[in-house]
């Protein structure tokens, strides 16, 4: 599993297309995108994770930096975000972060911890 | 040569670009500022970045919308400081583009490589913040993303600037 990581309106999944070499279309069953909005709730992220893990790539947008947010359902929310963002990367195979649409290799060829 | 530095609030995005109007071996300098002086806050912003710049022989051009009408006196080195301003201007100014803001942006940029041998913009890294803001705030930020991703494509070099160093994502320090 690659994953891509980046700023809001990025090129994330522009960049996913390009990588897997399909269109628009055929990315809906071999990526999985804004996976940041499942964490809020999810009683079990490494469960998640794992679940996640199974897609050729998996696309989070980092929202963690901003001020912490005054409501304690958005700081729960965006910390389980963050979470969830730590535990794919451990998962992947590789880490990409695209900003301004270019992409910058966190992490290559690592085994899955 | 084209360089595109962002960076966030007090990343010390200037002081990079500045250095790299400094350096670029074709004058005159051109520090091209945008930002509108609406009130006491704006005004001490454009006071302090000209006291940063005294004495660095940049010659001051402001401009506020409809950068593509814009026409230097002289070919030269322009740094365009900022983007982030530039798109807010041309987005909610009554002089701005509105729904064209994105086409403005980009065709004013192109018509400053048109008269320049070297240019330098500078852009806001405000992505990382969640989306939930109120207002038309997510219009704004959707303009300035796609304005950022069309002028990196564009860009001989990108970096963003982090506690003041250069984190190149495209092309790389001279």
């Amino acid at each position: 599993m690659v994953l891509i990581t980046g700023p809001l309106y990025s090129g994330k999944r522009a960049y996913a297309c390009q990588l897997l070499g399909c269109g628009p279309e055929e990315l809906e069953g071999r990526a999985v995108w804004e996976v940041q909005t499942l964490a809020a709730h999810c009683g079990d992220l490494e469960g998640l994770a794992d679940r996640l893990a199974r897609y050729e790539a998996v696309l989070i947008t980092e929202i963690g930096g901003g001020v912490v947010p005054a409501d304690p359902e958005e700081r729960a929310g965006r910390e389980a975000a963050g979470r969830l963002g730590c535990l794919l990367a451990q998962r992947a195979e590789r880490v990409i972060r695209v900003f301004c649409g270019l992409p910058m290799v966190l992490k290559d060829g690592g085994a899955w911890d | 040569m084209f360089t595109l530095v962002v960076g966030g609030a007090a990343s010390g995005k200037s002081g990079y670009a500045e250095e790299l109007l400094l350096s670029s071996p074709c004058p005159p300098r051109f520090y091209l500022a945008t930002m509108e002086p609406l009130d006491e806050g704006c005004r001490a912003r454009i006071a302090r970045h000209r006291r940063m710049r005294a004495g660095k022989g940049f010659e001051t051009v402001e401009r506020f919308t409809n950068l593509a009408g814009l026409r230097l006196a002289a070919r030269g080195s322009v740094l365009l400081e900022c983007l982030g301003n530039l798109a807010a201007n041309e987005l909610y100014s009554p002089a701005g583009a509105g729904d064209r803001a994105l086409e403005a942006l980009v065709a004013g940029v192109e018509a400053l490589l048109a008269q320049s041998d070297t240019l330098i913009v500078v852009s806001n890294e405000v992505f990382t913040g969640g989306s939930s803001y109120k207002g038309n705030t997510g219009a704004y930020l959707s303009l300035l993303a796609c304005a950022n991703r069309a002028l990196a494509r564009r860009a001989d070099r990108v970096c963003e600037i982090v506690c003041g160093l250069p984190v190149y994502y495209k092309g790389g320090p001279a």
